[in-house]
């Protein structure tokens, strides 16, 4: 072992002798798994951040056979430390070993309860194997995970910003949406976390997962928050697996979204009590209740489209409030978040409906409108890029060879028949 | 443990950003490993407040130790008036602001806080109200019956004292409204694109 210490220390510098070195090390894999847990004293000789691949290779040796409370809590603050201060060029040669010690890190501070002390390392270690900001890798919905279970939705949130465009497994893909949505749910973007549920929903799946039922469940109840209606019908590029099963297992759901189209808050509420049960186990309780909310508000705006203005007596009624003052407060907090435009009038206690002041003249308008279109114009050339690409796949072109009997000759140009691969 | 970015930031009274720093170092000490029994929740909490993020608020108090939210009298003070925030009791704010002796760390930021609200409240008074009544403006603005006339007065709000009831003023906002020619540039680039 201590040989092996030496290569390390030796071959670690010069970027050149990286290769050698990860011969030597996967040479000596075996009988660094032979020794697993009493090979931790041997990182105290190394530093993580210039012999970044030798400590990578035998923490995950110390790492590989299943350890006690009291050993995963030594190893602990050594790995995070590493993944911190690791070097990026030398793990990303060996980037299953580093993902496996991520994950393993992962389960240790949950084991030891304490997810708060993962958040920082793993949101190092993403950006450490990430290829680029657009790479979803394998420790996004473990780094999601861990600020859902801290309670540090705002960590999540930075990493949700950015959009995604390379994804090495799929399952990765589903439950990073699925966590993210989550978040994006505490921290009250709707709109964003419904774009991510969406995505679990639709996406092409041979078999329903649980993954994709729970995802719906929370999907209806947001579209109700945010959309103030929901429409059963998925979108023809959802999986037919989905779309025959969705709705049958999700059935309370469907019942309680449809009794909100109603309008009428007591028959919601009725449903929401009938199934309390289903949608406390699912963890669902609260974005019923923020369900129920939204309806009060829904019903007010609902209000502006018919009268100009209207006494707080007859908003209370007509929304099923107990009095005008509590219609007052309503308006007074829809007013400031920006959900409705209207002035109170205490005097003659009555409140009149304004229309939406913004123009879309001004410069910030502007500014909004440009960046959209910047990143509208960035997906385009992305989408033109893929087209090509695949244009160029052998096993694209061998398919469109074999089913060009079916059309004109002058359709396409021309094409080998057979594609001899 | 020490926490001097912590201080330093209180010191420069750098409150829009405090809680943000709290959540950093926060993260940085929990990767260590090292115990929370000394982290200055109150202030985190009260930076959070400062800062109107409510939900980071609530998360926090979720993740703290029992310990602390039963023993720990300040902290119990600070959430206090966060749940007032929460729930929207505009005028419960205040009350738990004034029912509380902060600690001389804590003061400059509930202090802050409370001037920063009284203004948001008066801008949330200015857009929603046409007319309100005396009694209900100086309990928004945490202001006795004269010194509310005086201020509202100052303005331009019209008080009538004959029916207690107070006429607000709303002041256009005027913004700068310069175009950057550079925008003639990114125009070009659009109609291009489209044209390709």
């Amino acid at each position: 072992m201590e040989v092996l210490v030496v290569n390390i220390q030796g071959l670690s510098t010069n970027p050149g002798d990286l290769p050698n070195l990860h011969n030597i090390l996967k040479q000596a894999h075996d009988s660094l798994h032979a020794e697993s847990i009493r090979l931790l004293p041997l990182l105290d000789m190394l530093d993580p951040s210039l012999h970044s691949l030798g400590y990578l290779y035998i923490l995950e040796a110390c790492t590989s056979s299943a350890l006690s409370k009291e050993q995963a809590s030594a190893v602990v603050l050594p790995t995070a430390r590493f993944m911190n201060s690791c070097s990026k060029e030398q793990i990303q040669l060996a980037p299953e070993k580093f993902i496996s010690v991520c994950k393993r890190f992962k389960d240790y501070v949950m084991q030891l309860e304490a997810p708060m002390r993962g958040v920082a390392p793993m949101l190092a270690a993403i950006r450490k194997i990430q290829s680029s900001s657009e790479h979803l890798t394998p420790l996004h919905p473990e780094f999601l995970v861990l600020c859902l279970l801290s309670k540090c939705y705002k960590a999540g949130l930075s990493i949700l910003d950015e959009d995604i465009f390379e994804v090495d497994q799929p399952k990765d893909l589903l439950l990073y949406c699925y966590y993210g949505g989550m978040i994006c749910i505490g921290e009250k973007r709707f709109r964003k976390a419904l774009e991510l549920l969406h995505n679990v929903v639709t996406a092409p799946m041979s078999v329903i997962t649980a993954i994709a039922v729970e995802a719906y469940k929370k999907y209806i109840l947001v579209s109700l928050i945010h959309n103030g209606q929901f429409s059963t019908s998925l979108p023809k590029y959802t999986s037919s697996v989905a779309q025959r099963n969705l709705k049958n297992i999700c059935q309370p759901y469907i019942e309680l979204a449809n009794s909100y189209t109603t309008g009428k808050i007591a028959d919601f509420e009725t449903v929401a009590q009938k199934y309390q049960e289903k949608f406390d186990n699912d963890n669902n309780l609260g974005l019923v209740k923020q369900a129920i909310s939204s309806m009060y508000k829904r019903n007010i705006q609902r209000l502006t489209q018919t009268y100009l203005t209207l006494s707080l007596q007859d908003i209370a009624n007509s929304v099923q409030l107990n009095s005008a003052k509590e219609a007052e407060m309503h308006v007074l907090q829809m007013i400031q978040d920006g959900e409705i435009f209207a002035t109170i009038n205490q005097k003659d206690g009555m409140v009149s409906f304004l229309e939406d002041p913004e123009q879309y003249k001004s410069c910030g308008m502007i500014e909004r409108i440009d960046s959209s279109i910047q990143r509208i114009m960035a997906l385009s050339r992305k989408l033109t890029t893929m087209n090509e690409n695949i244009s160029c796949d052998p096993m694209y072109l061998a398919k469109v060879g074999r089913e060009r009997q079916r059309f004109d000759f002058d359709d396409y140009d021309p094409v080998p028949q057979r594609f001899n691969i | 443990m020490e926490f001097s970015p912590l201080s330093s930031a209180l010191a420069s009274k750098s409150y829009e950003r405090f809680a943000d720093i709290c959540d950093d170092i926060m993260l940085q000490v929990a990767a260590e490993g090292v115990s929370f029994q000394d982290w200055p929740y109150a202030i985190h909490l009260l930076g959070h407040i400062y800062a109107g993020d409510i939900n980071s608020m609530r998360f926090l108090w979720k993740s703290m130790p029992s310990a602390v939210k039963e023993n720990n009298p300040e902290v119990q003070a600070a959430w206090r008036i966060g749940q007032k925030l929460w729930v929207r009791d505009y005028v419960g704010v205040y009350e738990a602001i004034r029912g509380f002796n902060w600690s001389q760390e804590a003061q400059g930021l509930v202090a802050a806080f409370s001037d920063h609200y009284t203004k948001k409240m008066f801008q949330l008074l200015q857009s929603a109200y046409s007319t309100i009544s005396i009694q209900d403006t100086s309990l928004f603005l945490n202001m006795n019956e004269d010194d509310v006339k005086n201020y509202v007065q100052q303005q331009g709000w019209i008080v009538d004292p004959a029916s207690q009831m107070i006429t607000v003023k709303k002041w256009p906002i005027v913004t700068e409204q310069k175009l950057n020619p550079s925008k003639l540039h990114s125009l070009t680039e659009y109609v291009f694109h489209l044209e390709h």
